[in-house]
């Protein structure tokens, strides 16, 4: 295994808290019921009901309730105009501030692949004549884009930061909390709202159908025979605040992001280097990021699509660079949320620190012939968590990683 | 931290030389509009790029197959680059930061991606078109032209997303890992997205553009891309970009822009480049401008270029470097000053570059001549 040479941290840099998360997943609504369904390993991907999946291989995803989401309770979601995704949003974002009262962000930095893109469905479809619109055109319009379900979400607990909304495909989430970490740490912004969202949309389901990377079978990531991903969606939330004044102020520190490395793969637009250069670059710069060795990361959650070439690529990186970490992907629990998938696992991340538990790669029975992973098969498993590393890997190249870190007591 | 223009390069419906769209601004030309017929009802029209304006795209395979958006893009940047004088090698292309503004993306693509599904059924669905319908697309083929391997980032918004790309870049110049950042916004245009602006009431049918005309009449849509290269020097310097802020009613626009004057008028200020064009967003625009800075002149280049949304804010600050850098300003497009004589030189030092989106995004930079 070849040595990161460990840098510390610069001296003129900030350390970064996470003072709070929320989140809205297939495996549930909150982090209570997250965490207890991480902890059973349960399944939930489910048969795809908003849309005909007839004529696609893959015919099952991971769903969020949207009996669920429409009886949440907060009354901001009963708008007709709101995206279900502007709907997640609100939720998680409404669950962070909930553990940060008054946190006020001077930027939020969140992660989409398409936002409210099943209202551009809705749209197009009404032009075609071949459904109503049960909504005017020009609303479906205005909250289709992507930006809207975050100026949504701060619109609904009185927010007004700028937004940058980072679309690079699947590592939107993490890119989104990667960059959202520098502003943090560079001492120009004391706090950030990040994360990341998305929703289901036919276009995006049949397109991943198209390319045969999704799934007719269960999604087993890093299985010898893995045949594809299943989607999913969902949001997630993370507070970041400049970690002294957020201890001098008696805040509730959850986590600290401590590292993010990020690379542009330039092999191909939708498959990696097979030499798994992209995944191993952002790996390595996360951890020079954070100024510790690889042996200091005690779990690592994966993108682990499930897909031959991606868990090949990514495997073949994290075998390089680790010794026996232990490596689990959820997305066989959940599905890939895609632009949320980053955000989703950096609370999964943080709840695996904070729980010091393993969180299962559910489905997996035989790793790559030889590709030496320490998989954590079926169910979850206690661990003693210093440093937690999240990947997240996505079309057109874009890898990140960061690295978020226990706090003790 | 010193922040300076190293280069620019843009794509328009005027053209995609820099000093030869610039020359055609300052002799008063505007773009031509074009018909584009939709299959669902009246055609429409845009302003588009000229086919000949594209022909040095580089003859890169990523460029094969991929949509006119990433042609504009590699265009655009390129120049960027050659305007700067600089080469990408490995080690320099380490050294620079992607930073890409979008609204509607690859928005042909997506068109026929998802009208073959709804006409024939998702097994109908192109597997070529898909990944092309990706927002990050455009970046990823330029990323590969440049041989870029470090940080890329695409942002999506609405006009103003060009303006918070230059924010992002600012910041990512902190990190000393980056020695240049090239952000670079693109749209096309395409007769679903006529549609989409003509029931969102904000299309008019034919020119004129009239930018800040009361009652609005209305705007046309128009496609390109421009392209910054951000470097720690250069002979522009971005004294000062207003990250942006938000309206959520159409009513509380005038306050999110008079917040983003405010914050960029606070010393003198020269030029304002505007971004009104024909909506009713130029109305808050023109009361922030009347109270920040009622001395200033005022530019609206989307009276010749049209809106291309995506990459509207990078040409209004190529526009607003090139005043400084030339000393000339565009005469046919000064708002309340037509048919002036352009300012002597030495007079401009200082402009300000004005985004509100149509979709709740506002932000704005502060350019000043060293």
């Amino acid at each position: 295994m070849p040595e990161i040479s460990p840098k510390n941290r610069p001296a003129d840099t900030a350390r970064v808290a996470v003072v709070a998360t929320g989140i809205v997943s297939p495996l549930g609504f909150g982090l209570g019921e997250t965490f207890t369904a991480l902890r059973e390993g349960r399944d939930c991907v489910s048969p795809v009901t908003r849309f005909s999946v007839e004529h696609c291989r893959c015919k099952t995803a991971g769903q969020v309730s949207d009996v669920r989401l429409t009886r949440a309770g907060e009354p901001q979601l009963r708008s007709e105009r709101l995206h279900r995704v502007a709907q997640m949003m609100i939720l998680a974002l409404g669950e962070a501030l909930a553990q940060a009262p008054g946190f006020q962000p001077e930027l939020s930095v969140v992660g989409t692949t398409s936002g409210g893109m099943t209202f551009g469905e809705e749209y197009y479809r009404g032009l075609k004549g071949s459904r109503v619109s049960t909504r005017s055109a020009a609303s479906l319009i205005a909250n289709y884009t992507p930006q809207k379900p975050v100026m949504d979400a701060q619109e609904a607990f009185g927010l007004s930061a700028p937004c940058q909304i980072i679309a690079n495909a699947c590592a939107s989430g993490t890119n989104a909390i990667g960059h959202a970490f520098e502003c943090v740490r560079s001492g120009r912004y004391q706090r950030v709202l990040t994360g990341g969202y998305d929703a289901l949309s036919e276009l995006v389901f049949v397109g991943f159908d198209s390319l045969q990377a999704s799934t007719p079978e269960r999604c087993r990531p890093f299985d010898r025979e893995r045949s594809g991903l299943v989607l999913g969606e969902g949001a997630a939330i993370l507070l970041l605040e400049n970690f002294d004044s957020a201890r001098d102020r008696g805040a509730k520190i959850v986590a600290e992001i401590t590292g993010y490395g990020l690379s542009t793969d330039n092999h191909h637009l939708t498959q990696p280097n097979p030499s798994g250069s992209g995944p191993r670059q952002a790996m390595e710069g996360a951890l020079q990021s954070a100024g510790i060795a690889a042996a200091e990361i005690d779990y690592i959650n994966a993108h682990g699509t499930a897909t031959p070439f991606n868990d090949a690529a990514e495997g073949k990186a994290i075998a390089e660079l680790f010794d026996g970490v232990a490596v689990s992907s959820t997305k066989g629990m959940m599905g890939h949320s895609l632009g949320a998938a980053g955000a989703i696992e950096a609370v999964i991340s943080v709840l695996a620190l904070q729980n010091q538990f393993l969180p299962p790669n559910i489905n997996f029975r035989n790793g790559d012939a030889g590709l030496d992973l320490n998989i954590i098969e079926k169910n979850s498993q206690p661990g003693r968590l210093r440093s937690v590393l999240s990947n997240s890997f996505g079309f057109g190249g874009t890898n990140a990683s960061v690295i978020i870190r226990a706090i003790k007591g | 931290m010193s922040l300076g223009i190293a280069g620019m390069g843009w794509v328009t419906p005027l053209g995609s030389s820099l000093a030869g769209v610039w020359e055609r601004l300052l002799g008063g030309d505007k773009a031509a509009v074009e018909a584009i017929s939709s299959p669902l009802g009246p055609a429409c029209n845009v302003l588009p790029v000229p086919a000949g304006a594209t022909a040095q795209a580089p003859t890169h395979p990523r460029l094969r197959r991929s949509s006119v958006i990433s042609r504009f893009a590699a265009v655009a940047g390129l120049a960027a680059l050659e305007d700067a004088k600089l080469q990408l090698d490995a080690d320099t292309a380490a050294r620079t930061a992607l930073v890409f503004a979008v609204s509607n993306g690859g928005v042909i693509y997506t068109r026929r991606f998802y009208h073959d599904i709804v006409e024939s059924g998702s097994q109908a669905a192109s597997p070529l078109l898909f990944p092309e319908t990706v927002f990050n697309a455009p970046a990823s083929h330029l990323a590969a032209i440049l041989g870029i391997s470090g940080a890329s980032y695409t942002l999506v918004g609405d006009g103003a997303v060009g303006i918070l790309a230059l924010k992002m870049a600012e910041d990512l110049m902190r990190n000393e890992t980056f020695d240049h950042c090239l952000v670079v916004g693109a749209e096309e245009a395409d007769w679903l997205l006529c549609d989409a602006y003509r029931k969102w009431r904000l299309l008019r049918s034919a020119p004129p553009i009239e930018p800040f005309q009361t009652p609005p009449r209305g705007t046309i849509l128009s496609e390109g891309a421009g392209a910054i290269l951000l470097s720690r020097n250069g002979s522009i310097q971005l004294e000062k970009i207003a990250a942006g802020t938000n309206f959520w009613r159409q009513r509380e626009a005038g306050d999110a822009v008079q917040k983003i004057f405010a914050e960029l008028c606070q010393a003198e200020t020269d030029l304002v480049v505007a971004s009104a064009n024909g909506t009713f967003v130029d109305a808050a625009e023109h009361a922030a401008i009347k109270r920040n800075c009622p001395g200033s002149k005022v530019l609206a280049i989307k009276g010749a270029l049209g809106e291309s949304v995506g990459a509207s804010s990078l040409w209004q600050t190529i526009c607003g470097a090139q005043s400084l850098r030339t000393q000339l300003v565009p005469a046919d497009l000064l708002y309340r000053e037509k048919g002036k004589a352009s300012p002597p030189a030495g007079q401009l030092r200082h402009a300000v570059v004005s985004v509100c989106g149509l979709n709740q995004q506002v932000a704005g930079l502060r350019l000043a001549k060293n």
